[in-house]
């Protein structure tokens, strides 16, 4: 992250985390708001604070350019939260937003990325500007507060801020106050930024200290005394436009509005406007925000307006400057009792009074309560209004929390996953080092007595296994996110294929570790894509032809089983001809054996082999062959496995089978000859000594057991690892009947001892070794044992499947 | 791995650490070595080609051991007092181990000590050797360490 300064990293970190959330929030909002195909105002207004946020925070980043989109989409919004404009054309619209999106998620990620340029938007960007143009024409006159943007006013603030005072007329010069950041350094440079930053917008501009560009001293001036710029805004420019740029340029620590123009006295003395004293009830909390509630609710009523104080959205402060002094609004309206009417309409608002008459001397003040109990009816005007300033409410509300509400307590915390990992790893360290102790050889001398020691013992063990479920619980996350993203997914390809699909959900909830969500958003999106692109029929009357239904459905599911998580995607699609790929396996040499002898699901399982693709062309989405068996391999990386179940003619399903969590299996130590293994518990039914009776041989000489009237395969371990045991005879041996419910499989395992009982923390093997394909060998991963030995966990489900 | 080790071999030199089988001398780049540990319990890992020995624990990592010798098609002989495990550290952050006859010592490589080995079919045909070193009369091999573990 080249591009900031040291010390950024973790601002960074944040950034990309909330800003990463927030678009999440956006496409599962805009989703939603598609399918409905209608906007309600809470939709509006969510993804219009959304985009403020983000537009906010890339700005105090830095990354202009993504905050210019998000101010261009928030711009859009603003026009439909408040013009409420017929939208015609939904379906740009949404484009429009999901591109906007689209886009903001790739330039996080590039972010991410070393060599950070930063990405023009501004193709999109004005896009927006002329879908949000042509929605405010639609909509006809609108009010002064809005400004249509157009393209070269990119760096234009929103519109929709509070217009501090309408009085803005001919030659008047803005003065603006501006302090950088303490320690920002070269302080004129900075000024000179932000001087650059609005020559665009304003007719006039002239600053102090003049010298800036040329004479570093007057750094010095600007810490001590603030830099000013008097500004006259360019015609399609609005003060308050200008205004936002000063505040959103880089380093700029606060900024006041000094103005001329502002309270009116060289062009309206404050004499001439009504002034009315606001209160609010109390204990209202955030005054401030209430005020611009009022604020907003009367300024259209109001050929002028001002009010003190000033800063009341971006200064949570002035709440208690408006508890201490009150809230006073000058105005200049047609009826000023009109005015007051719509002030006490307001919420929270307990009392407002006209304490003077525009041109007249003061009204007696402070003593008009039955003036409030006779303004009973609220202007008419203010009946829609309050609606729009209570849903913008929040947006503010969020940002001054942490001022007003600090005593707010938080239940919820975000902490890094590298953190995360380093707890789980001590954790296993930890659980080893018991192992180590309670195995200790210093305690196997005879004639010791133990008996406090093992009472310990035991304890320990018990909180740590408290400690390790605790720990695991904290990584566990539900699988709806990793789902929700298919969403979008789907969504796209649906348009572009112009296919038809239901998207369904099933047992999102199931939780998984947090590393292996990581894990499975890639493969998850290769199955849906291929699920979309392949599976489902190009037309609908293919579909009912075939009688199905003309819509076409995938489904993801989820649910436990014994230790793992399965996750299955189905489609109701065209399924996957074997013979086809039969015929592709041959073409391109992968075949090993004669065709016949191949069953269905090592034709299906084929699909997932490197440099194996059935379609012939190569979409966007899929078919360059390399989309399946990256996701093999992504899921192999989470000690997963994945398989494949097609019936031509009817669908396909992927499931993927995945542990709970990768690290920590209450195992069974067997022996097999030299090697120890590690069986996970889960697994085991129960282990027994054989009686000659109970082995049988079929006709091919493969030995089976009878259990209780059911009989299962016998498997010798040393015969699946080519080991040498200890001895062949079966009698020497124990059997351990194993039953892996996933796969509603049992057999029984041939070992020579059981050693006994252990928590491992699973290893994965190196990736050296993943080259040989142990997994499918039958060995899960590795494990290091109390006296520091290694031992390999078995994957029983790949060892039976074998058989 | 940090910039200064990023800069190539085969045009700059830099330190290589020798090591010998038989009367074959090798060289690997220093900036791969890890450790060099005496030979110890190496626990098998069934079903892979015979050059991996199997995994050791390294301080709590489990790492991969391959026989030099094997790999290079050799045959074994008995591990004695000299033999040693090198622990190679890879750019991933991945660990293997090899097993070599002895280790000899840490030289300084020469830009002018370094040749290509012959760029044709049969010579060098696995491409193991990156470069030839020649150095106090005696010829080195310095061996690619990503195609040793990768090229499989």
């Amino acid at each position: 992250m080249a591009k900031f300064e040291a010390g950024m990293e973790n601002m960074v970190d944040m950034y990309i985390f909330e800003t990463t959330s927030l678009l999440e929030q956006l496409d599962q909002i805009l989703m939603k708001t598609e399918n409905e195909s209608s906007f309600g105002s809470e939709d509006i207004n969510e993804i219009f604070r959304t985009m403020h946020t983000i537009k906010g925070s890339s700005s105090m980043m830095g990354l202009e350019n993504m905050s210019h989109l998000a101010h261009a989409v928030e711009d859009m919004f603003f026009i439909i939260r408040e013009d409420n404009p017929e939208i015609t054309d939904k379906k740009t619209l949404f484009d429009l937003v999901f591109t906007a999106s689209d886009l903001l998620k790739t330039e996080i990620e590039l972010l991410q990325e070393d060599e950070y340029t930063p990405t023009d938007f501004s193709g999109h960007m004005s896009k927006i500007e002329a879908y949000a143009k042509a929605l405010k024409d639609g909509e006809g006159a609108a009010p002064a507060a809005v400004q249509t943007k157009t393209a070269s006013a990119e760096a234009a603030a929103p519109a929709g801020k509070t217009i501090k005072v309408i009085s803005n007329s001919g030659d008047s010069m803005t003065t603006v106050k501006i302090y950088f950041e303490d320690d920002c350094k070269m302080e004129n440079l900075r000024a000179l930024l932000v001087v650059n930053n609005i020559k665009s917008e304003c007719a006039a501009l002239t600053y102090e200290p003049a010298d800036i560009e040329d004479n570093p001293d007057s750094a010095k001036a600007i810490i001590d005394n603030g830099f000013v710029i008097h500004f006259r805004p360019a015609a399609d420019a609005t003060q308050d436009a200008v205004i936002d740029i000063i505040g959103n340029s880089l380093n700029v620590k606060s900024y006041e509005v000094t103005d001329a123009a502002d309270s009116g006295t060289k062009e309206v003395p404050l004499a001439s406007l009504s002034e009315a004293k606001v209160t609010f009830v109390e204990d209202c909390k955030m005054e401030n925000l209430r005020a611009l509630m009022v604020v907003n609710n009367i300024r259209e009523s109001c050929e002028l307006l001002a009010f003190s104080p000033e800063d009341i959205e971006n200064d949570p402060a002035t709440a208690q400057a408006i508890i201490d002094n009150g809230f006073t609004v000058y105005f200049k309206a047609a009826e000023d009792q009109a005015i007051v009417d719509m002030i006490k309409a307001t919420p929270n608002v307990k009392d407002a009074v006209l304490v003077r008459k525009g041109g007249e001397a003061p009204v007696a003040d402070k003593k008009a309560p039955e003036k409030a109990a006779e303004a009973a009816a609220p202007a008419p005007k203010a009946e829609e209004k309050p609606a729009a300033a209570k849903a913008a409410e929040p947006k503010d509300a969020k940002k001054a929390a942490p001022a007003v509400s600090g005593g707010a307590k938080q239940s919820l915390i975000s902490v890094n996953l590298n953190k995360l990992d380093q707890l789980l790893d001590i954790v296993g360290e930890i659980v080893i080092t018991e192992a180590m102790v309670t195995s200790s050889p210093d305690l196997k001398v005879k004639g010791l007595k133990l008996d406090n020691f093992q009472k310990a013992a035991r304890q320990l063990r018990k909180l740590n296994s408290e400690l390790q479920e605790t720990v695991m619980s904290i990584r566990m996350v539900p699988l709806s996110g990793a789902f929700n993203k298919m969403t979008r997914i789907v969504r796209d390809m649906k348009v572009k294929l112009n296919k038809d699909v239901d998207l369904v959900f099933e047992g999102e909830e199931t939780e998984v570790d947090k590393s292996i969500i990581d894990n499975l958003n890639d493969p998850l999106m290769h199955m849906v894509r291929n699920s979309m692109d392949h599976g489902i029929e190009d037309t609908s009357e293919e579909r009912i032809a075939k009688g199905k239904p003309a819509k076409g459905k995938i489904t993801l599911s989820a649910y436990n089983s014994s230790g793992e998580v399965i996750i299955c995607v189905t489609d109701d699609g065209q399924g996957i001809n074997p013979e086809k790929v039969l015929d592709k396996a041959e073409k391109n040499g992968m075949l090993t054996k004669p065709r016949s002898e191949y069953t269905d699901k090592e034709i299906f399982n084929m699909i997932m082999l490197p440099g194996f693709s059935t379609n012939e062309e190569v979409t966007e989405y899929s078919g360059r062959g390399v989309g399946m068996d990256v996701v093999k391999k992504n899921i192999e990386k989470t000690g997963g496995t994945v398989s494949v179940d097609s019936k031509w003619g009817e669908g396909t399903q992927f499931t993927i089978k995945i542990p709970l969590s990768l690290s920590i299996v209450d195992g069974m130590e067997i022996s097999v000859g030299q090697s120890i293994f590690t069986i996970p518990i889960g697994v085991i039914k129960e282990s027994f000594k054989i009686k000659p009776n109970q082995l049988l041989k079929d006709t091919n000489g493969s030995e089976m057991v009878m259990i209780r009237g059911e009989c299962y395969p016998l498997i010798r371990l040393y015969d699946v690892f080519d080991l040498k045991p200890s001895s062949t005879d079966i009698n020497d041996g124990i059997i351990i009947l194993v039953e892996v419910e996933s796969e509603g499989k049992s057999a029984c395992l041939l070992a020579d001892e059981l050693i006994g009982e252990q928590q491992v923390v699973v290893k994965p093997f190196s990736p050296m070794l993943n080259n040989f394909n142990v997994k499918e060998n039958g060995m899960a991963g590795c494990s290091i044992l109390g006296d520091g030995s290694i031992t390999i966990i078995l994957d029983i489900g790949n060892i039976i499947s074998d058989f | 791995m940090n910039e200064e080790n990023v800069k190539d071999f085969s045009t700059e030199g830099g330190e290589a650490l020798l090591f010998s089988i038989d009367d074959t001398v090798y060289g690997i780049e220093i900036k791969y070595i890890n450790e060099i540990i005496s030979i110890e319990d190496i626990t098998v890992v069934p079903k892979v080609p015979d050059y991996i020995k199997g995994v050791i624990n390294l301080r709590g990592k489990i790492v991969p051991i391959i026989s030099v010798r094997r790999r290079f098609g050799k045959e074994e002989i008995p591990y004695d007092e000299r033999t040693c495990i090198i622990v190679l550290e890879f750019d991933d952050g991945n660990f293997v181990g090899i097993i070599v006859d002895r280790v000899r010592e840490v030289t300084i490589v020469k830009p002018e000590e370094i040749c290509l080995p012959p760029d044709c079919k049969k010579v060098n045909a696995n491409k193991y050797i990156k470069n030839i070193i020649e150095s106090d009369g005696e010829i080195k091999q310095l061996l690619n360490c990503e195609k040793l573990i990768s090229d499989i």
